[in-house]
């Protein structure tokens, strides 16, 4: 029981943050019909962001967070501006292949000026785990669990109560009405992938300390980020936190009661089976 | 002229061995021409049929595997293994089409994508198969005459002369498929599936046919990968990377051309290697570069654009 209780509890820890990555992707495609394969590399970028804040300014991850999200947000916003806005008439197959190429050279751009090496952040108050009912919980985790269920929250009132939030849900179910009603689509869709990318950092900050750096890692999150969104049917923000926590637990149950080796083929193994016969997503929320 | 001119291309390709003595110059000739073999490969069904995969590593893993394995624990010689590995490669293709060309657009994409990492992660714990993470090596080829005289296998002549001939026919299955019935099937099928399937297409069929050619070539392609490095392991030959450097290859040298995977894999890989040789790094800084200029600026790819310029000022 103990176990169970314990791969629950981490399961449950790291799918919030893949919940925060999976949010931004779908927030971007719903608004954008984009489906950006750099998503992950921005999530790199957040965790190199987190390393060098320590390694040059010793600054602890949780306060350069403060530094890095809206640094990510005005990135996000010109990479839109002056990348992709051209792009996206094209079609989704263009955009795609646009974002494939975006991603490359990202990654790659990385792994020239940081070299390959495989990096750590230590954190002193990381060293020993906290033991809340004799469960091991690593502090770093628990705090970006914290953040991470902060950061959701607030963009999901956001997105419910203010006007740029009903202007980005509105345009995210029907860009053409709500460019009738006034919708400025293009700024809309502006901050929208400005949001995402946000998101895409904020997150990347938080797993730095629980992760392994290096500038490919955004190739394993990319993966994982499709398998999240569409558990939870793409373009469904709901959807995408739910497919991150059950992606987590699948993960941590899986490595318990399967087999270590083969825990990322079960979360593949469900996205094909999902894809397949449930193309709205596990919860019947989003669009196919 | 024009007729001559694949012939003249094809002449000076087989006779760069005594063009340069550089070990370099061949070794980048050879992978020039590997990557041409896949970029074919991937154009055959993303090209011509529209349908972007982004999991061919899957069919190069496999045919990298079955050529070693097949050698390695049967001692079939790696030749023989390309070619069983080529139609591993095509039987693999079969369920695995059955169930993604379920999937359109870019579904089909992330499906196929899933694909091969669900088959990296297999190879990688399969250990009784495929030895694990540390991979296989084959320490010496089988001898071999070619009129009573033999083959110098630390050479890299014998390899750049696989390849070439791969190369080349890989690029005939796609001038024949190009102007075969299927050919057009699959263009209708890229412009309008519906309308396809309406006036009496079988679409799925049309697909996973193409796909099993497509992953025919494409697994040779990693047999061949496997004969000259002598070496497989998951995360060479089953990369993400991998899949996406095709895709790239085909759509920056020209999509549904013959030729178009040959310009691109001369141009990217040329400058890629030559980065590297001089970084070690970050390589594929061009690939992704030059994926974001094609698609905006010249979605027909380089050949495309210079076959466009060509028919403008040829009198015909």
């Amino acid at each position: 029981v103990e176990t169970f209780i314990q791969s629950v509890v981490s399961g449950v820890l790291t799918g919030s943050l893949y919940a925060m990555i999976g949010v931004g992707l779908t927030v971007v495609f719903g608004v954008m019909r984009i489906i950006n394969l750099a998503h992950g590399d921005l999530v790199m970028l957040g965790m190199y962001g987190a390393f060098w804040g320590l390694a040059l300014w010793r600054l602890d991850p949780f306060v350069s967070i403060l530094l890095w999200v809206p640094l990510m947000f005005l990135g996000g916003t010109l990479i839109y501006r002056f990348l992709l806005k051209t792009i996206i008439p094209g079609g989704e197959l263009n955009t795609l292949l646009y974002t494939a190429g975006l991603s490359l050279l990202i990654a790659n751009l990385a792994l020239f000026v940081w070299s390959g090496d495989y990096r750590t952040i230590k954190l002193r108050y990381a060293l020993s785990p906290m033991r809340p009912f004799g469960i091991a919980v690593p502090v770093p985790l628990a705090l970006a669990f914290g953040l991470a269920i902060f950061i959701t929250a607030g963009l999901y009132l956001f997105l419910a109560r203010t006007d740029m939030g009903r202007a980005i849900r509105a345009t995210s179910q029907n860009p053409e009405a709500a460019a009738l009603m006034g919708v400025n689509v293009d700024r809309i869709s502006m901050v929208t992938f400005g949001l995402g990318s946000a998101l895409a950092g904020a997150a990347g900050v938080l797993l730095a300390p629980s992760l392994y750096l290096y500038p490919t890692v955004g190739e394993i999150l990319i993966a994982k980020c499709f398998v999240i969104v569409v558990l939870g049917g793409l373009g469904s923000v709901a959807g995408a936190i739910s497919g991150g926590v059950l992606l987590g637990l699948v993960e941590s149950l899986g490595a318990v009661y399967v087999s270590v080796a083969y825990k990322d083929t079960i979360g593949f193994v469900l996205f094909m089976l999902v894809l397949l016969f449930r193309p709205s997503g596990l919860f019947g929320v989003g669009k196919s | 002229v024009r007729r001559l001119a694949p012939l003249a291309a094809v002449l000076l390709v087989l006779a760069l061995p005594w063009l340069t003595a550089s070990q370099f110059t061949l070794h980048l000739a050879i992978t020039v021409l590997l990557w041409t073999v896949l970029g074919v490969a991937w154009n055959l069904l993303g090209g011509y049929g529209g349908q972007v995969s982004f999991g061919h590593a899957t069919f190069f893993g496999v045919g990298a595997y079955t050529t070693l394995i097949l050698y390695l624990k049967l001692g079939l010689a790696p030749w023989y293994g390309m070619a069983v590995g080529g139609v591993v490669g095509a039987l693999v293709s079969l369920p695995i089409g059955l169930v993604c060309f379920r999937l359109r657009g870019p579904y089909f994409s992330l499906a196929t994508l899933a694909v091969a990492e669900i088959l990296r992660l297999v190879a990688l714990n399969w250990e009784g198969l495929t030895n694990g993470p540390v991979g296989l090596l084959i320490t010496a080829l089988p001898p071999v005459r070619i009129a009573s005289r033999p083959i110098n296998w630390e050479s890299k002549a014998p390899f750049y002369y696989m390849v070439a001939v791969l190369a080349v026919a890989a690029m005939l299955a796609a001038y024949g498929l190009s102007r075969s019935r299927l050919g057009a099937y699959l263009l209708a099928v890229r412009e309008d599936e519906d309308t396809a399937e309406a006036v009496g297409i079988d679409t799925v069929r049309a697909k996973v046919v193409t796909l099993a050619l497509s992953a025919f070539l494409a697994a040779v392609a990693g047999g061949f990968y496997g004969l000259y490095f002598r070496y497989v392991d998951p995360d060479a030959v089953f990369p993400i990377a991998l899949s996406v450097e095709m895709v790239f290859i085909a759509v920056v040298g020209g999509l549904a051309t013959v030729a178009g995977p040959a310009v691109g894999a001369v141009f990217l890989v040329t400058i890629s290697e030559l980065f590297r040789e001089r970084f070690l790094v970050g390589h594929l800084i061009f690939y992704g570069l030059f994926m974001m200029l094609a698609i905006r600026y010249l979605p027909e790819g380089i050949w495309g654009g210079v076959r466009r310029l060509l028919t403008r000022h040829a009198p015909s």
